[in-house]
């Protein structure tokens, strides 16, 4: 393993701390909390940075926390494990909650975060495509303001983002669902149970009295430079009973909005193949939980 | 079958398991020495070029750059792990005129610390002259292909061919006849310590080299030849290895490197090689291309069989001429059929040398022939297991020219694995997407051949007795995480009559241990240096013997037993000494001289390819997701005859190890590679599976009694590893209808197989 270039390491003991560190060092900084993705990055060359600022001694950041009004907030340092094993995270948010069970290891989940997960801005990102679903944003805080920035307007490439680098992750907002909703997240990759996503679908349905669609998301996973919204299948869906051939013309428009490659991964065509099938299971099951019948 | 119950067959956990598990054991790259030095290797850019000009000067001008080396500074002697057959060795530790594959090592370099050698490593300038490249066997043996080697034309570099019977007329007359094509791929042994090799200079222009190996006294003899220094010159000091799985079982261009610049500087030099390094030009499995044609008689009685092999050896021979020649075996084996013709050609392409891999030839070999079988038994309407026993070898069984199987417990393997699977009940009830399927295996407990040209015997063991009772064995034999450590001290336990805990072991130190040991690869160990030791510590016991007779004045017709720590007769156990008391009387006699006796052993007359043989089967059980092509096993089934298992539990741990890299072989694991590049080089995308994809697995052993083995020990390190592929494919026929004659089986694969994807 070839050796890290040196860089300065800091640990703010306060939010201000912090602003202050990567406002002054923004030519060259990087913040970090699980380093899951940075050290390995910074190990390999890939990423670059004089100074590294650890978010994991600012107090109260790794809080998450559910109000029925306000939905569900998940403080920057909140790992993907605490994520996953949520009680709310678990009951109102079933697709989160699957994509923090399952994605990486073990290891990863334990010290990684979700915010770090949606900074790296990886398209194959297991927690972007529920919390696009979900209609999350993210809050970002720098030295004298913050912003709200919608999740999918968060990502603008292949580990590109529109958030500064005098800026960090405080939170990730996420509304609280609708009744009569129902959410899910599926991935397929090569090795069945520690891989990374080579096709990940995510929805979250909500349904009216009679059963018509009322609202939906679905989002892609690694079939794009970024995660990706399906606006067309969702359109589609709008005031519709989600019937099973409905769901499979849905999945069709997924595959046309997907703009998938072939790479080490997977070949364009089975990424698309996946799409199809992905979609269909994902949004077959989010109508299951919208009418409250047994989604297994 | 006199042994002591409590260690032979016992579950003895790891003596070195502990150390491991907490971080103390001593791994290559843990250790430093005194201003050691850091390498790096400048490696080729180009699958196949001539190499016009090396420019060292700016690496050697960057600042705590100690010592530059290419081709050109070396005595430039070719080397090779064949030495029987000189024309074999076909290696350059650094590159002189020509390099064959990207990553073939063109310079190295060693500097005050790591980062200093890579960037150095990276400054050298290399000029080339593009060579065209070579990619696949098919295009290297088409006429015209560009030459790797000028002395093999045709860029093929052995080819071995068997031959017995009336192969065309027993074709001729059987009732069904079949010919298929199979392609199987490389996989990386991924050991998970990488490579790391520390020179340390001695007086006199000596070397000590510590290093990753399963073979240090084939690395001690090449080491000295490419150095161009006598044997004795060079001492080479196994530490404790992270698994080698046939990866490590030659001499490796940073050995060279490590000890010729530790010579030149005076210094310490250390190699370590990284993951992607391993990944992107490291040893891998031979892929194959194999034809088989087989006959039958239309009850299932298997007649002949043609089979013909190219493997893809990739740039040098490696360990190819042995697989090339196993391979052929390994075709041979598990049925009696009276007609047999084996071609089996090793072809060099421009890609990373294929070496050894566990199970040597027969992964591959036993993918083409159980499929077939499976194939065939469908075609024949007659049951996979039942078609296996027609055929199946017996304990007696002569292979023609090859070997006489000493034990064989195939068909009692068979019948345990159609029981415990439920195999009769499963196959009739067929659910889609649900499947069972089944491959044998057979393999060698160590190779009777001696294409290394050693002058020592295959193994050897040294062992002392003191007389506070303990004991001590120094042996070259070589633990690389698979269990010799333990257990051959159970074996020295159990013949000497004494505890495990009372044995010091000091093993694989070529300047300390006795000479010789081939290593550890063609699951050799247990049964050879086994025997070794048996050897010696029967010499110990003869010396030990008389005392007895003396103290108690015995009638010379009484026989004495070694038990529980105490030396005894037999006929009447209470007539006894401590070991220790009698070590201590018979040293008495001895005047001063240590009671410390040498066994051997190399197998003799045992026919050509290995004293013993392993068989099992086992059954695989699959779930196919018939929308993503995704498959799981969700069960395996093994039957297994090792002969004696001497540790219950290593035997256990090797047939899990082996379903793991069965099913990277069979489903995910694969090398992504483009015009000689490698583009998979992390485990991110070199799926290899993780704990959480193990299926849960089922053993049963059958034991035999191995007339040839250490208390009746055969192999169980390598044979494991070969059933699972076919096994898995032939469940997901049965689950899908898609026959996979190539391998891997991969959600695409399964998705075209059964038309769901273009």
């Amino acid at each position: 393993m070839p050796n890290m270039p040196r860089f300065n390491f800091h640990r703010p003991g306060t939010m201000e701390e912090a602003l202050d560190l990567v406002s002054r060092f923004r030519a060259s900084v990087k913040v970090m909390c699980g380093g899951t993705d940075l050290v390995p990055k910074m190990r390999a060359g890939v990423a670059v940075a004089e100074n590294v600022v650890s978010l994991t001694r600012v107090p109260g950041l790794s809080t998450i926390s559910y109000r029925d009004d306000d939905g569900l907030v998940i403080g920057g340092t909140a790992r993907i494990s605490d994520v996953a094993r949520h009680p709310d995270v678990r009951r109102h948010y079933p697709a989160l909650a699957y994509a923090c069970d399952k994605m990486a290891t073990v290891q990863i989940r334990n010290m990684g975060t979700v915010a770090g997960n949606l900074a790296n801005a990886a398209p194959s990102a297991d927690t972007a495509a529920p919390l696009l679903a979900y209609g999350a944003s993210l809050v970002l805080v720098e030295r004298g303001g913050r912003r709200q920035v919608p999740l999918e307007d968060f990502f603008t490439g292949p580990g590109l983002t529109v958030a500064e680098p005098m800026e960090i992750i405080e939170a990730i907002r996420v509304p609280a669902p609708p009744l009569r909703s129902g959410s899910a997240y599926l991935r397929v990759s090569a090795r069945s149970k520690v891989d990374i996503a080579a096709v990940g679908v995510a929805a979250a349905l909500n349904l009216d009295l009679e059963g018509r669609v009322i609202g939906v998301r679905i989002a892609l996973a690694a079939v794009g430079p970024t995660p990706l919204r399906a606006r067309q299948a969702e359109d589609m869906l709008m005031e519709q009973i989600p019937d099973h051939d409905l769901l499979a013309r849905a999945g069709a428009a997924c595959v046309r909005t997907a703009k998938p490659i072939d790479d080490v991964r997977a070949s364009a065509n089975f990424r698309r193949a996946m799409v199809q099938t992905l979609a269909q299971r994902v949004l077959a099951r989010c109508g299951r939980l919208a009418r409250g019948e047994d989604a297994q | 079958m006199n042994h002591n119950p409590k260690i032979i067959g016992a579950s003895i956990p790891r003596l070195d398991g502990k150390d491991k598990v907490t971080g103390r054991a001593l791994y290559t790259d843990d250790l430093k020495f005194p201003g050691m030095l850091y390498g790096a290797l400048h490696r080729s850019r180009l699958p196949h070029a001539r190499i016009k000009k090396v420019d060292t000067s700016a690496a050697k001008k960057i600042k705590g750059v100690k010592d530059v080396v290419t081709g050109a500074d070396t005595p430039q002697i070719k080397y090779g792990n064949w030495r029987l057959v000189p024309g074999s060795q076909d290696e350059l530790p650094l590159a002189v005129d020509k390099v064959r594959f990207i990553g073939d090592e063109i310079a190295a370099v060693c500097a005050v610390d790591r980062e200093t050698a890579i960037k150095a490593a990276e400054a050298i300038e290399v000029e080339y002259e593009e060579l065209p490249a070579i990619y696949s066997v098919e295009e290297a043996t088409a006429e015209g292909a560009p030459l790797l080697h000028d002395e093999s034309p045709g860029n093929v570099s052995l080819t071995r061919e068997i031959s017995y019977g009336d192969l065309e007329g027993l074709l001729a007359q059987a009732d069904y006849v079949r010919e298929d094509f199979f392609k199987v791929h490389a996989v990386s042994h991924a050991y998970l310590e990488p490579c790391s090799s520390i020179a340390v200079p001695e007086e006199g222009g000596r070397v000590t080299l510590y290093t990753s190996t399963q073979t240090p006294y084939i690395v001690q003899c090449l080491l000295a030849s490419t150095l161009d220094i006598p044997e004795n010159h060079v001492r080479v000091v196994k530490t404790q290895v992270g698994g080698g799985f046939g990866g490590k079982m030659e001499m490796r261009p940073w050995e060279f490197a490590a000890a010729f610049m530790a010579l030149r500087t005076g210094r310490p030099v250390k190699f370590t090689l990284t993951r992607s390094d391993e990944l992107a030009f490291g040893r891998r499995r031979h892929p194959m291309s194999i034809r088989s044609k087989v006959g039958f008689t239309k009850d299932g009685k298997l007649l002949a069989k043609d089979f013909e092999v190219m493997l893809d050896g990739g740039a040098y021979n490696a360990m190819g001429p042995t697989a090339t020649f196993l391979c052929g075996t390994f075709g041979n084996m598990l049925y009696n059929f009276q007609a047999y013709r084996y071609r089996g050609r090793h072809v060099y392409t421009n890609k990373p040398p294929a070496s050894a891999m566990r199970g040597f030839g027969a992964p591959q070999a036993a993918f083409a022939q159980e499929s077939q079988m499976n194939m065939a038994a469908e075609e024949l309407g007659i049951d996979p297991i039942d078609l296996r026993l027609i055929n199946a070898m017996e304990t007696g069984d002569v292979i023609p020219d090859v070997a006489t199987i000493s034990s064989c417990g195939f068909k009692e393997s068979l019948e345990k694995v159609r029981q415990v699977s439920g195999w009769d009940a499963k196959r009739k009830e067929k659910k889609p997407g649900v499947g069972l399927g089944i491959g044998c295996f057979s393999f060698i407990s160590g190779g009777v051949f001696n294409w290394f040209n050693t002058k020592y015997n295959f193994a050897a063991a040294e062992v002392t007795v003191y007389p506070d009772g303990t004991a001590q064995l120094n042996t070259m034999a070589c633990d690389i995480g698979q269990g010799p450590d333990t257990v051959l001290r159970q074996i020295l336990a159990a013949e000497l009559g004494i505890g495990i805990e009372k044995i010091r072991l000091v093993s694989m130190d070529t300047a300390l241990t006795p000479k010789a040991d081939l290593g550890t690869w063609g699951s050799r160990v247990t049964l050879m240096n086994g025997n070794a030791i048996i050897d010696a510590a029967k010499k110990i016991k003869d010396m030990l013997k008389p005392v007895l007779f003396d103290h108690l004045d015995l009638n010379q017709i009484h026989e004495i037993a070694f038990e529980d720590d105490r030396v005894l007769v037999k006929a009447n156990p209470k007539k006894s000494m401590s070991f220790g008391e009698c070590v201590y009387h018979a040293l008495r006699g001895r005047r001063g001289e240590p009671l410390t006796a040498r066994g051997y052993y190399t197998p003799r007359d045992k026919g050509l390819v290995s004293p013993a043989f392993s068989f099992g089967a086992q059954v695989a059980e699959v779930a196919v997701d018939q929308d993503t092509g995704l498959v799981t096993v969700t069960n395996t089934y093994t039957a297994h005859d090792c002969g004696v298992a001497i540790n219950k539990m290593a035997v256990e741990g090797q047939l899990e190890g082996a379903i793991q890299m069965g099913l990277g072989y069979t489903l995910s694991e694969a090398f992504v590679m483009e015009q000689g590049r490698t583009l998979n080089t992390s485990f991110l995308d070199y799926k290899m599976p993780a704990a959480e994809d193990m299926p849960p697995s089922t053993y049963v052993e059958v034991e035999t009694y191995e007339p040839e083995g250490p208390f009746g020990a055969k192999e169980a390190g390598e044979g494991l590893a070969i059933p699972t592929a076919p096994a898995i494919a032939d469940a997901v026929y049965q689950a899908t209808g898609f026959r996979a004659l190539e391998l891997p089986i991969t959600p695409e694969k399964v998705l075209k197989g059964i038309g769901r994807l273009k």
